[in-house]
């Protein structure tokens, strides 16, 4: 058995949008992903980052297939043998249902719309976690029926008494009162509903889940919380999470490596640390510059972008990013640039990046940087 | 010569089918000209209502305390007492994006989708300025040159709905500074929007205001927000001002327990792999408040038969720093 769970090769996504001209057979296409890869090793997360309309909700779920890819393929290293998602009928998705979840983001999304035959038969094992948990949670369930939909829409499991231990041992762990069961979500605080739906994506013991936006929408003192039982249900249960959101400085506290998505596109793969303090891609240091830090001492100097994010629809040609980008040059209008191993697990996808050193220079004098923990 | 706005002692309450909720209760603060004044905290302390207070934009089943006091010089250096006003008079709609502008979290949500951009920034200048016609339109486009709209005599003809969210964000203030106004109250205007676009609308806003001198109340929930935009910071919990001061002395030397665990729980871009350190329990909603000190039921430090008893004294700590905290509070330990 490999280390790696998820290998994403290729992965395009695109959408139909209309005609190109009145009379023209030929359909305009919104690539919202565009030839995306990498990996997910067992036990990790995994962050994705970008600016809102890069693709990055849509790689989430075209991975579990809540969104039909148009190309390449996602290959899953189950217990049961690799299979590969993106071409699997339902008898085979149905095997692998329970192990992959998902936490999603708008509330209305009902699992049972997410896709046709193919994903019911597999959702168990996707979880989704929303990023607005109001919403995201039938009101005229209780807490105990709402995390042992999972196992109940699927079949994994019949015995009632067998489902009540299994959300009872879920739900401890998601530190959640169990006297609670029995209640609806609406006598639930924000904070609370977000852990009734991870015990819900958790309840079937998935090897991955699809965190989207899932803490965006809490209150600082109370994110801070369910960061640390998110951390802790994976060292408990080994559960990958591919964590997506728009805030960096979370993405960061929870990743073992980070993604940045720049429209359709990744631009730069690397492990946390290498990411957030040697950045080797121009839009990566763009973003972190662009964070403004609770300390009064640090300085405050975002780059300066020009413009405004390009619409996936109307990408720019060579290096998408070449039209705000402050180091551009002729080749990156041209060329689009090789998405390449500048060091060892580091990817990158910029022409000049060897010239790009954007490292502990402009880190403040006391940034703190502790070493790995082995 | 006074505060620009000077609030003393607002109660704001609202009469609900729970019966009479108080979200905000007893706060008092002020901002001076070309000065910032940030309000932090989390949802339910009651940031926006006090706000909304200060521009009489509360809805009618909202009452404001008999013994609240929001006074307002205006550009004539008249003290106007906003409280007092009769709804709907003159002067309150004079001080309403006259004397006071506001932005809002959401553009969409606040311009109308059935008018232009250019419409509606020629209303306020019509009803502010008196000006009309061509004259209200080149000045609107005038606006838009100003917050880096480009090409503004195009933007001026669109609908809201034709820009993108940092765009809009920017008409949004365009359309608030079109008349001039001397203080701004902003509302999680950068929430909704990306890093990077929020980078760009944050220095918008403080070149803005350096041209102005105009003073700027600025409520977000982002803590490195505060610590760029403000000079003042007023923490709020549950309806309640826990801590205020300078930006520089609250951040460094955070003395009330909530804001010592608020920035404690943010996550920090230099602070990677340190594990969270979360406020624990949950917020209590207002119509549950615990009593004595708001904060008592999450507090590590509370003292009992002291923090769930009395609410908490207003302390000075010096270097104009004020707190609410029985652990501040001297004479009970002199007692």
């Amino acid at each position: 058995m490999t280390d790696t769970l998820i290998e994403v090769e290729n992965l395009e996504v695109a959408f139909e949008i209309g005609r190109k001209g009145l009379f023209s057979g030929k359909r305009r296409q919104l690539r919202a992903v565009d030839g995306v890869s990498f990996d997910i090793r067992r036990g990790e997360t995994v962050g994705l980052v970008g600016e809102s309309g890069s693709g990055k909700t849509t790689v989430g779920r075209a991975i579990l297939r809540a969104i039909e890819p148009t190309g390449g393929r996602v290959l899953y290293h189950g217990a049961a043998g690799d299979l590969d998602l993106t071409h699997a009928d339902r008898a085979e998705l149905s095997k692998v249902r329970g192990k992959l979840q998902m936490v999603f983001r708008e509330g209305g999304l009902d699992l049972a719309s997410l896709g046709g035959t193919a994903l019911r038969a597999f959702r168990p094992r996707m979880s989704l976690v929303f990023q607005d948990p109001y919403s995201s949670l039938n009101p005229r369930m209780t807490v105990r029926d709402i995390i042992a939909e999972p196992l109940v829409a699927a079949g994994l499991m019949r015995d009632r008494a067998e489902i009540d231990a299994r959300v009872r041992d879920i739900a401890a762990r998601c530190k959640l009162n169990l006297e609670h069961l029995r209640r609806f979500p609406h006598a639930f605080s924000g904070g609370q509903r977000q852990r009734i739906c991870i015990a819900r994506a958790l309840v079937a013991r998935p090897d991955f889940v699809v965190c989207d936006e899932s803490v965006s929408a809490l209150d600082v003192s109370i994110q801070a919380e369910i960061i640390n039982l998110l951390k802790d249900l994976q060292d408990e249960m080994g559960v990958s999470f591919l964590f997506i959101a728009h805030d960096l400085s979370v993405v960061a506290q929870i990743s073992h490596r980070v993604a940045v998505m720049y429209v359709g596109k990744f631009v730069e793969y690397a492990p946390t640390r290498e990411l957030f303090f040697r950045p080797r891609h121009p839009y990566t240091h763009a973003l972190l510059s662009a964070v403004p830090l609770a300390d009064p001492d640090a300085v405050f100097a975002p780059d300066r972008l020009e413009g405004e994010i390009p619409n996936p629809a109307d990408a720019p040609p060579g290096c998408r990013f070449h039209t705000r980008c402050p180091f551009a040059t002729d080749r990156c209008s041209a060329e689009e640039p090789r998405w390449r191993e500048i060091a060892p697990g580091h990817h990158v996808a910029c022409h000049h990046a060897e010239t790009f050193d954007f490292g502990r220079a402009e880190a403040p004098a006391d940034l703190h940087i502790p070493e790995p923990a082995q | 010569m006074g505060r620009l706005l000077e609030v003393e002692n607002l109660t704001v309450s609202f009469r609900t089918d729970e019966g009479l909720i108080t979200p905000v209760q007893g706060v008092s603060f002020g901002v001076d000209a070309g000065r910032t004044l940030g309000i932090v905290g989390e949802s339910g302390s009651g940031k926006s209502v006090s706000t909304k207070a200060v521009m009489r934009l509360l809805p009618v089943s909202a009452r404001i305390g008999d013994q609240s006091c929001i006074a307002f010089t205006d550009r004539d250096g008249a003290r106007i007492d906003v409280h007092a006003l009769r709804p709907g008079a003159r002067a309150l709609r004079r001080l309403r994006g006259g004397e006071i502008g506001m932005i809002f979290q959401e553009p969409m949500a606040s311009f109308s989708p059935v008018y232009t951009i250019g419409n509606q920034i020629m209303e306020t200048i019509r009803l502010h300025k008196g000006l009309r016609g061509a004259a209200a339109r080149d000045l609107a486009v005038e606006m838009l040159t100003k917050v880096g709209i480009s090409n503004p005599a195009a933007r001026v003809d669109q609908y809201p709905h034709e820009l993108s969210g940092g765009m809009r964000q920017r008409a949004m203030i365009a359309l608030a500074l079109s008349a001039g106004p001397r203080l701004l109250i902003a509302d999680e205007p950068t929430t909704a929007l990306d890093v990077t676009i929020q980078a760009q609308v944050l220095d918008l806003m403080a070149g803005l205001q350096r041209d102005l001198g105009m003073a700027m109340i600025f409520i977000t929930h982002d803590l490195g927000v505060i610590a760029q935009v403000a000079d003042e910071v007023a923490v709020m919990y549950l309806g309640t001002i826990v801590e205020q001061g300078p930006v520089r002395q609250l951040l460094k030397t955070p003395a009330h327990p909530y804001t010592q665990g608020l920035i404690a729980a943010i996550p920090r871009l230099d602070r990677i792999d340190n594990r969270l350190t979360p406020v624990p329990g949950e917020i209590p909603s207002p119509s549950a408040r615990p009593s004595g000190c708001p904060f008592r039921s999450r507090c590590a430090q509370a003292i009992l038969g002291v923090c769930d008893r009395t609410p908490p004294p207003l302390t000075r700590l010096g270097g104009g720093q004020s707190v609410r905290c029985h652990l501040h509070d001297r004479a009970r330990a002199v007692a």
